[in-house]
């Protein structure tokens, strides 16, 4: 079955690109001389931004039905909700 | 059925009307997906709590090396693209595309485990073990899990593969790819948040 709803493989490669060039990105940042906690909020946010690619494209959530959204931020939500709470007496003391 | 998850789904065979518009093994597939999400979250979450509260973090002390973690990483990357590109041959009925790609995920997912394999032993010959101190036992605890669910992928994309061998096999069973490659695509997105926190943040 052909169907225009599915990405082309040019598409899977681009994504391809982005991947292992966030990812090296990541590396060659983690040995840069700049604060700890900075770089440690920039890969996170560099591997949460790979996440999100593989989830839209390769998953295919970006046109797939919203439901299956939904079953998939539902435990993303309730998790970092949960790690939030178990880590908010440190917070707090910071 | 939604013309969406219709157009997204590769099955052969007649599509079957389900209440949400989405097959039941890819429904299915995502509510085990979820489940994963929480098994995964709970495990990095409790890494992260002794990481931050840990008065003195051990670390890997130079035991592990960021350029096999990054090649590593790399070659599951890989792996996600090609069985995307399996997916992407499905549906251009091209059986010989299928079998390709699925082939080569399955050897990069090989590779994969034969090099967390290597670093294991690398460390066991160094007397590291998840006894050692907290880094290692967190290390073994989340690695061995993801190589598990690698493995477990593994099977589940060769069973595929066998799928491809005669056409009334891949006509009833031919719309599992897309349910190996979530699967597949689900450990490739852990990797990505395991990578950073064990090889470059400790």
């Amino acid at each position: 079955m052909k169907s225009a709803a599915v990405p082309s493989p040019k598409l899977y490669l681009i994504i391809w690109f982005w991947l292992a060039g966030l990812m090296l990105l990541g590396v060659l940042l983690s040995e840069l001389p700049i604060s700890k906690s900075a770089i440690v909020t920039i890969i996170l946010l560099l591997s949460s931004i790979k996440a999100i690619l593989v989830s839209l494209y390769y998953m295919h959530l970006k046109a797939g039905h919203r439901l299956l959204a939904v079953v998939l931020l539902a435990p993303l939500l309730l998790s970092g909700l949960a790690v939030a709470l178990v880590l908010s007496s440190r917070l707090i003391r910071l | 059925m939604s013309s969406k998850s219709h157009a997204l789904s590769v099955s052969p065979g007649i599509p079957v009307a389900t209440a949400t518009g989405i097959p039941n093994g890819k429904l299915g597939m995502w509510v085990f997906l979820a489940s994963e999400v929480m098994f995964f979250t709970g495990l990095i979450g409790a890494y992260i709590v002794l990481r931050l509260s840990h008065p003195s973090w051990p670390g890997p002390e130079h035991h592990l090396s960021v350029g096999i973690g990054t090649f590593n990483t790399l070659v599951l990357i890989c792996s996600s693209t090609t069985i995307v590109l399996a997916l992407a041959a499905a549906e251009h009925r091209s059986m010989k595309g299928v079998r390709l790609w699925l082939i080569a995920t399955i050897l990069l997912g090989l590779l994969f485990l034969g090099i967390k394999g290597w670093e294991y032993s690398a460390k066991f010959s160094h007397h590291i073990f998840p006894s050692t101190n907290v880094f290692w036992s967190c290390y073994y605890a989340l690695t061995a899990f993801h190589a598990l669910h690698v493995l477990g992928g593994i099977g589940f994309n060769l069973w595929v593969l066998g799928q491809t061998t005669t056409p009334a096999l891949w006509v009833r069973h031919g719309h599992r790819l897309e349910l190996a490659g979530l699967y597949w695509h689900f450990v490739d997105i852990v990797w990505i948040f395991l990578f950073p926190l064990l090889y470059l943040f400790s």
